[in-house]
This record gives C-alpha cells, structure tokens and sequence, in this order.
C-alpha cells in the first residue's frame, strides 16, 4: 500500500514545483517592508513635513522623491532576488527557470503600468494619485503573479488594492496609508511567509 | 481488487515515468531541460523513459532552434492525460 500512497504524493509535489514558483523567500518581504518606512519617513521628515524648512524648487522636490522611491524599490528588489536565489539553492533549484520568467512576466504587466502612471502624476504634482495609485497597481501585479506562487501573495496583493482605494478615499492620511501598504503588510506577510515554508525546511 | 490493480498502467511503473507525466499534466509545453532540473536525473536516463513514452503516443516531442541550440519539449496528448488520469483513479482507488 505504501508505494501507492508514496507515487501520489510523488506526483502532487510535481505537479505543485512544476508549475509554482516557490523560491520566493518570507524574509525578502519583511526587508522590504523596513526598507519602504525608512524611505517613506525620510520623505515625510525632510521634506512633506514642512516644506518651508527647506528651499528646494518643485522640480526638485520631485526629484528627490523619485529618488528616494527608486532607491526603496532597487534595494527590495536586489534583496528579494538575492534571498530567493540562496532559497532556490538549497532546495537545488536554480533560480532562473521557465517558471521564474512567467511569474516576473505576469507581475512585470501591472507594475510597470502602474509605474508609468505614477511617474506621470508625479511629474503633475500629484502626490495623492501617485501614492494610491503605486499601492492599487502594485496589488493589482501582485495578485495577478499570485496564480504561479504561494497563496499569501493572493492575499497581500488584495490588502495593498483595499489599503490603496482607502488611500483615494483619505487623502490628507495617504503617506500613512502608503507606510502601511508598503511597509507592514509586508512585514506581515513577508513574516508569515517565513514561518510557514522557510523555517520548517 | 484485482480489477483495480489492472487498471494501474504498466507504463507507469516508473518513477521518473510517473513524475515526467504529472508534470507534464499541469503545464502546456516543457523543456528537456526544465525537466531534467525537475527531476533531478541524468541526461541519458530522462531521454530513454521521454522515449518510451513518446513511443506509446502519451507525449510528443516539439524540437526547434533556439538561436542556434537544438531545443526539444514536450507535451502531453489527449491518450496520455486519459491514460495518466486513469493510473491517478486506480491509485486513489486503492489507497481508500
């Protein structure tokens, strides 16, 4: 009986790595979590807070922004492909794979769309739809590459649509609401994630 | 009983056998590469069960270029996955 009850589990767990990407690691998420409130609290303490304690023209407060927005999303970026590529190895996977370029593809739609659109309205002036608007999009790839990897992606990425159409809604609070979009959905997540499929192995 | 252990394909007595179809089940074409990785086996012996089960039309072998690198996937045909599904049934089937 048990060779029966082995082949099927056997098949279950190929069909679930064939067509999942489970490289992705938990702690890549808490990281990036701490990454976006450090970048969001710069930007409120040195520049939203009080404008006038600085003397910086509009086009340079945007560009400041931008940067500190680019700098957020190099160093999650490097750091989740860095702890997912240690991940893959262990389980002896390489980290690239047919897999991989279908999960990136599937996420790349959204974001970049959404990146397009952000840029534009930043360049606007528009701080409220450019922040909304990151959060939405951003939930909105995120559920889209969800099909190919774990569940909490699902959900994380219908957090950051809510947490972003609340941000539409409030206004005045949306640097708050992006500090929490941003940073501690992911941290939640991103900690949940570990505990679940990183640490047992 | 035992009109269920006949329903067990003999095709399907090997592992890699068995794992080469459940992949191949879930996902629409796959690389000889991508399953070698999968699998974890060697070159030589994935090639001679992908040839068997070309031989008994439950996959087909699509080759192209790549640039100028030979690429060979696979994919599953409608005999295999009733087939496949069938071996999955019996096995359910007799695990209860």
């Amino acid at each position: 009986m048990n060779t029966q009850q082995d082949d099927l589990k056997m098949i279950r767990e190929m069909m679930e790595k064939s067509s999942k990407f489970l490289s992705l690691s938990g702690l890549s998420g808490v990281i990036a979590g701490v990454t976006a409130i450090l970048g969001a609290g710069f930007a409120y303490f040195y520049l939203l807070r009080n404008p006038a304690m600085t003397n910086y023209t509009r086009m340079q407060e945007i560009m400041i922004l931008l940067a500190d927005a680019s700098l957020v999303l190099i160093i999650s970026l490097g750091v989740a492909i860095f702890l997912s590529k240690k991940k893959a190895a262990k389980t002896g996977q390489r980290l690239f794979n047919a897999m991989t370029l279908k999960v990136v593809y599937h996420f790349a739609v959204p974001l970049i769309t959404g990146g397009l659109f952000a840029l534009i309205f930043l360049f606007r002036g528009d701080l409220q739809i450019v922040i909304s608007s990151t959060l939405i999009f951003y939930g909105l790839a995120l559920v889209n590459a969800s099909k190919f990897t774990y569940n909490e992606i699902h959900y994380l990425g219908i957090t950051e649509i809510l947490v972003g159409l609340l941000a539409v809604l409030l206004p005045h609070n949306n640097l708050i609401l992006w500090t929490i979009g941003f940073g501690f959905c992911h941290i939640f997540y991103g900690t949940l994630m570990h505990f679940k499929y990183d640490r047992k192995k | 009983m035992k009109d269920i252990i006949t329903k067990l394909n003999k095709a399907f007595e090997s592992r890699i056998r068995l794992a080469i179809m459940s992949v191949l089940s879930v996902n629409d074409a796959v690389s000889f590469n991508y399953l070698k990785e999968l699998l974890e086996v060697t070159d030589g012996n994935l090639a001679s069960h992908l040839k068997a089960l070309e031989n008994m039309n439950y996959i087909t072998a699509i080759k192209q270029f790549i640039g100028r690198k030979p690429n060979t996937s696979y994919q599953i045909t409608t005999l295999g996955r009733l087939s496949f599904q069938e071996h999955l049934n019996a096995l359910e089937t007799l695990i209860k």
